[in-house]
């Protein structure tokens, strides 16, 4: 018997009653859907992670100043500003490091005329706009000149601009920081979370001197809040961390038994706990999308006995015409690996609708690919022809003579 | 009983000594004492016999549909004993076409493909398989029903299309139980000449089960059963004529000893 032949069959029996064929495919469908949205969710999860480090730039570790303690006795109390410029101009100098920014922060009132509003000012040099990857929407970053003059010059993030000046030219505008004037130089244009300023769009960028003369006060001349340093690789990533505390410990004149007077956060492991994240919900979905798949599969196999003890007499007389056990057995089993199928297409395009609903809501991107549709396809085969064999290979295994005799 | 003396070795059916028992519930209940009966290519041959003297038990050995306990069959010069499930329905596939007393067409198949049912199990391509289909149903004057449903029919037509069916792939024997059993005596006229013109116009094989007088009249030959033996094999005329004497005396019989009639 030919294989379309027994596929316009399978299709005849499954409209026949297409109530009861809809029911059974459920289990499928929602095991399907489950399977796909869980590679969805998976790739969206990383695709997410990666867009972030695009924003943070990659490979980035913070080292913060910290108290000073000694074998547990404080020595510099209440101060915690170990870290200085000298500091990060010597981890730049680092083999294994990049680029260090230091970094000063506040939160300021900006203001342009009678618009005023509360944002975070960075601080900082221009290794930070190279390491942290900031792109320039307009004007120009803050140059080296501006840090050792002290210029009166600031960087705005994309949204601050919008906030200030709508759609105008922000570029050689005047604004005010805690009601003194800097010259806007330049607008970002980056978007997204920031590890340490939340929004980066709603950021001000000014020369790091600037900002210690202007509006953030340091314990020392030269001392700084947190330092941006980045490694070559995320390979060796570690390895600089090493460096960079070994570095510290020895500028800071630290004896083996003292603790840290600074603490490194590292990116990279926040990176990973977020695929980690990914990888559980991923195995959580995949087990939902397991036992339906399971459960599903039984519900196809109860209805294909069903079906194989409804249609007895049938298969007597497609016996008796000429159909051999074999005949009689792919039928059922094509009957089965269809109605899975039909229930694939289905659980793929559920999944591809939701995947689509979510992304439209700009928050996640989830895409169906490739490799989804491909997997639902294995799968729902693979359902199929393991719950529809047992039951036809039962109905093969039925006496011509048996089955005419059935009413 | 006539001698069997028709066993050339070209026969297309040779039943030795075959018996049958039904076992349930390890119950041994036989039906088929020892039958003997051989056939050649191009015979008509009616079977009689009371309700439960083992005409469909027989059939559905004639048909490969069922195996007997002992005894051998040669179909067409293959002892069928020894084939496989699978050998059996390619054996059936090309040999017997099956009528039976309630029509069994598939449901939710249409006419066309219903008669086309066997060439596909035979392996020709749908579509050749529906032209000879459709062909066989001219035949037996149902072209113009090809696209209808089996439960859009009269017993009739069914039963007609059940014919074509038999027929399409071109069997050497066409078996039949009952075929006339559920329809009136006008359409059984009709079907029993769609059969007699086979017979003569093909040479097709027949061997048909019936109760009546009038249809087994129609056969060439005669085969009586009764309680699993072979009570007269030989020329219909002939066997009926000694079915109506027998039937008389019967008659008689309990005419005058009501009391013994329940038997
Ligand atoms: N599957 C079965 N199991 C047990 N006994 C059976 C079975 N089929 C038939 N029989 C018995 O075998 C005997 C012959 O049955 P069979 O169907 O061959 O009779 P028949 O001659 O065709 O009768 P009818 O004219 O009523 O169709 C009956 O006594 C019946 O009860
Ligand atoms: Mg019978």
């Amino acid at each position: 018997m030919k294989f379309t032949q027994l596929l316009s069959e399978s299709a005849g029996a499954m409209l026949a009653n297409p109530l009861r064929t809809l029911l059974t495919m459920l289990g499928i469908i929602i095991g399907i859907a489950s399977v796909v949205l869980m590679l969805a969710v998976g790739d969206g999860i990383k695709a997410f992670i990666n867009k972030q480090l695009s924003v943070l730039g990659s490979n980035l570790v913070l080292v913060q100043a910290d108290m000073r303690k000694s074998a547990g006795a404080r020595l510099r109390t209440g101060t915690v500003q170990t870290l200085t410029l000298d500091d990060a101009e010597a981890l730049n100098r680092l083999p294994s490091v990049v680029g260090a920014a230091p970094m000063l922060t506040t939160w300021s009132q900006i203001s342009v005329g009678n618009d005023n509003s509360n944002t975070q000012v960075q601080g900082t040099t221009p290794a930070s706009f190279k390491i942290r990857n900031l792109r320039m929407a307009k004007g120009s970053p803050i140059t080296e000149v501006d840090v050792a003059s002290a210029a009166r010059v600031a960087v705005l993030g994309k949204k601050t601009a919008e906030q200030l000046f709508y759609k105008a030219d922000p570029i050689g505008q005047t604004i005010r920081i805690d009601n003194q004037s800097f010259q806007v130089t330049g607008v970002l244009d980056n978007e997204g979370q920031s590890f340490d300023a939340g929004d980066i769009g709603e950021i001000v960028i000014v020369p790091i001197s600037t900002a210690r003369v202007t509006l953030v006060r340091t314990a020392s001349p030269r001392s700084v809040q947190y330092i941006v340093v980045q490694a070559r690789s995320a390979e060796t990533l570690n390895d600089m961390v090493v460096d960079v505390k070994e570095l510290l410990r020895d500028r800071h004149r630290m004896r083996a038994e003292d603790e840290d007077d600074f603490r490194v956060v590292n990116f990279g492991e926040f990176a990973k706990s977020g695929e980690a994240i990914a990888t559980g919900l991923s195995v959580a979905l995949g087990f939902v999308g397991a036992i339906s798949l399971v459960v599903g599969g039984i519900g196809i196999m109860n209805i294909m006995l069903v079906s194989v003890t409804e249609r007895t007499r049938e298969i007597g007389i497609r016996m008796a015409i000429g159909a051999r056990p074999a005949d009689v057995l792919w039928q059922f089993l094509i009957e089965a690996v269809t109605i899975c199928l039909v229930s694939g297409v289905i659980g793929v395009a559920l999944s591809a609708g939701l995947a689509a609903a979510v992304t439209a809501t700009g928050k996640f991107d989830m895409t169906v690919g490739f490799k989804a549709v491909a997997i639902a396809t294995l799968f729902s085969c693979a359902v199929g022809v393991f719950f529809g064999f047992y039951p036809a290979r039962r109905a093969s295994k039925l006496q011509p003579v048996e089955c005419l005799r059935y009413e | 009983m006539m001698p069997t003396d028709r066993s050339g070795s070209d026969a297309l059916v040779r039943l030795t000594d075959v018996r049958k028992s039904y076992f349930s519930h390890r119950v041994e209940t036989p039906v088929l004492h020892g039958i003997d009966l051989t056939m050649q290519r191009g015979d008509f041959l009616a079977i009689m016999g009371q309700s439960g003297s083992g005409k469909s038990t027989l059939m559905n050995i004639l048909g490969c549909l069922d195996t007997p306990t002992s005894g051998s069959y040669v179909l067409a010069g293959q002892a069928v004993g020894q084939l496989s499930r699978a050998e059996l329905a390619g054996l059936r596939n090309r040999t017997i076409g099956f009528v039976f007393q309630s029509f069994n067409l598939l449901k939710r198949m249409s006419i066309l493909d219903n008669v086309a049912l066997p060439l596909v199990y035979a392996g020709v391509a749908r579509k050749r398989a529906r032209e000879r289909a459709l062909l066989q149903l001219e035949k037996v004057g149902l072209a113009d029903l090809a696209k209808r449903q089996p439960n859009q029919l009269s017993g009739g037509q069914q039963q007609r299309v059940a014919i074509a069916r038999a027929l399409v792939a071109e069997p050497p024997l066409i078996l039949a139980d009952e075929p006339t059993g559920n329809l009136d005596t006008r359409t059984s006229a009709d079907i029993m000449a769609v059969f007699a013109q086979i017979n003569q116009a093909r040479g097709q094989s027949i061997i048909l089960v019936t109760h009546e007088p009038d249809i087994a009249a129609c056969a060439k030959r005669l085969v009586r059963l009764k309680d699993g033996l072979v009570l007269y094999d030989g020329p219909a005329r002939e066997g009926l004529h000694q079915l109506q004497q027998d039937d008389a005396t019967e008659q008689a019989r309990r005419a005058t000893r009501p009391a013994e009639a329940t038997v």
